[in-house]
């Protein structure tokens, strides 16, 4: 039993499918706060599928992830922002969801690592992860 | 060319098109299985090559050629969109306002962007190692520019981008291409055979000219995205038409 | 075990993607449609991984993810604006 691999499973189906629910429907705002939670749960996926494969390059992906991410949700957040605006969206899941998410899949993953490169790799991944879903809440909240 | 003359070609094709896809699924190898003819040539070909990413051997050496013309197609495509979105005469440019932005928000952009960068270089840079390459770390590196848009201002993404550069190393990525596989030819082997000492696996010094063609591919790519969304920016936000559309 | 959970992710993968595309299908204004292809972007990049195609996963990501959306939404804005004079 790989528990990397189910954890990465549970993510994708407890996680990620709400949340293309989310960006199918509701408000423009719901949609991007859905986009912006998407971004940050497939790199935590990732990173416990490299992992679960134990194959430490795969982490390269969560490491394109953790900045392109906030990066998209920014683009929306510049071009929508009126539309956004009109009706703010509620982000209260967001915040938890970076704040324990993170680390809860950083950390027990650096203790399977051990000390090193992989795991100094793991803990940037962890910090833009946090600064980049923080950064994004707050500016959705403000729409 | 209207009704049912323009569906005729159409249908043609795509019954075609659905033939050669029903005759290539029959004869393909079984789903999820450990071997397969081309996959095991592919990663033999990979090792003595000293390439240790299979992908990128396959991409930049051992089907170099057919990485040339997906490269050539994004120039082509880049070089189209600068024709037609460049500014015609009677359109003028209006500088945008500039929006207001919170500053933790500008802080984040200013800090993310060399970081973003770096993690576009080293994709890049190990594309012989592990996933990625030249287009994949190109992409990064064009976008991480553009979080000086996202998350501070059109002004201070329009300092670092003058588009002329940029228009030039694109050009200048596609031709180091085309040579480095002359210099095959110049090495007496064929156009574009991997000629350079092989290096030692799994190292950044290995895989020949898989690197270097990852290299220019790298700054093709990153040149061309830039380029290619000056131009967009520029007809979203500045260029307004003659009957003075505003922003 | 090992190859239950190989299966479920593959057919949670192939799920999303399925469903993200028709959603995107669906969606009427382009905008909304532009975050639904993001998404479906993100399931693409999850399959590609669940299939061990790393490499497509990563161009996936680094193309979806900032520069597809940006493209878009700069033609809707143009578009629209210029809707808006006329």
């Amino acid at each position: 039993m790989n528990g990397w691999l189910a954890a990465a499973c549970a993510l994708v189906v407890g996680g990620l499918g709400p949340s293309l629910w989310g960006a199918a429907r509701g408000t423009t705002g719901r949609r991007v706060v859905a986009q912006n939670m998407a971004t940050l749960l497939l790199c935590l996926v990732l990173l416990l599928l490299a992992q679960g494969y134990g194959r430490p390059s795969y982490t390269d992906l969560a490491l394109v992830v953790c900045v392109l991410g906030p990066a998209g949700t920014l683009v929306y957040i510049r071009l929508l922002g009126e539309e956004i605006e009109k009706h703010p969206p509620g982000a209260r899941l967001l915040t938890p969801a970076v704040t324990i998410g993170a680390p809860a899949t950083v950390v027990p993953l650096c203790v399977a690592t051990g000390p090193g490169r992989a795991m100094a790799k793991l803990l940037v991944i962890g910090a833009l992860l946090v600064a980049g879903g923080l950064v994004t809440t707050r500016a959705l909240r403000r729409g | 060319m209207r009704g049912p003359i323009r569906r005729w070609p159409l249908a043609a094709g795509l019954a075609a098109t659905a033939a050669l896809l029903v005759a290539a699924c029959l004869r393909l190898p079984h789903f999820g299985g450990d071997r397969h003819p081309y996959g095991d040539r592919a990663v033999r070909t990979a090792l003595l090559q000293r390439t240790a990413n299979t992908v990128s051997s396959v991409n930049f050496d051992q089907r170099a050629l057919d990485t040339l013309g997906e490269e050539s197609i994004l120039f082509a495509a880049v070089l189209g969109t600068v024709v037609l979105l460049r500014q015609t005469r009677d359109e003028h440019r209006v500088a945008p306002q500039p929006a207001p932005v919170p500053p933790p928000l500008r802080r984040y952009g200013t800090l993310a962007l060399p970081v973003a960068l770096l993690i576009g270089l080293y994709v890049i840079a190990h594309g012989q190692l592990s996933p990625g390459g030249g287009f994949q770390g190109g992409v990064v590196v064009a976008t991480a520019l553009h979080l000086l848009y996202v998350a501070v201002d059109y002004r201070a993404l329009e300092r670092i981008r003058p588009v002329g550069p940029y228009e030039l190393a694109d050009g200048v990525g596609e031709a180091a291409y085309v040579l480095l596989g002359a210099a095959g030819l110049l090495a007496g082997s064929a156009y574009l055979a991997n000629t350079l000492p092989h290096g030692t696996f799994n190292t950044m010094a290995s895989g020949g000219t898989v690197p270097l063609l990852n290299a220019a591919v790298g700054m093709e790519v990153a040149s061309g995205v830039v380029v290619l969304l000056a131009h967009f920016l520029g007809q979203a936000l500045e260029i307004v038409g003659e009957e003075g559309e505003r922003t | 075990m090992g190859d239950a959970l190989d299966d479920a992710l593959l057919a949670a993968g192939l799920l999303l993607v399925a469903a993200a595309a028709t959603a995107a299908a669906l969606c009427r204004d382009p905008a909304r449609q532009a975050v639904l292809l993001s998404l479906l972007g993100l399931g693409l990049a999850l399959l590609f991984t669940v299939l061990q195609a790393p490499d497509v996963g990563l161009s996936q990501l680094a193309v979806g993810s900032a520069v597809t959306p940006l493209m878009l939404l700069l033609t809707v804005r143009k578009v629209r604006r210029r809707k808006r004079h006329e």
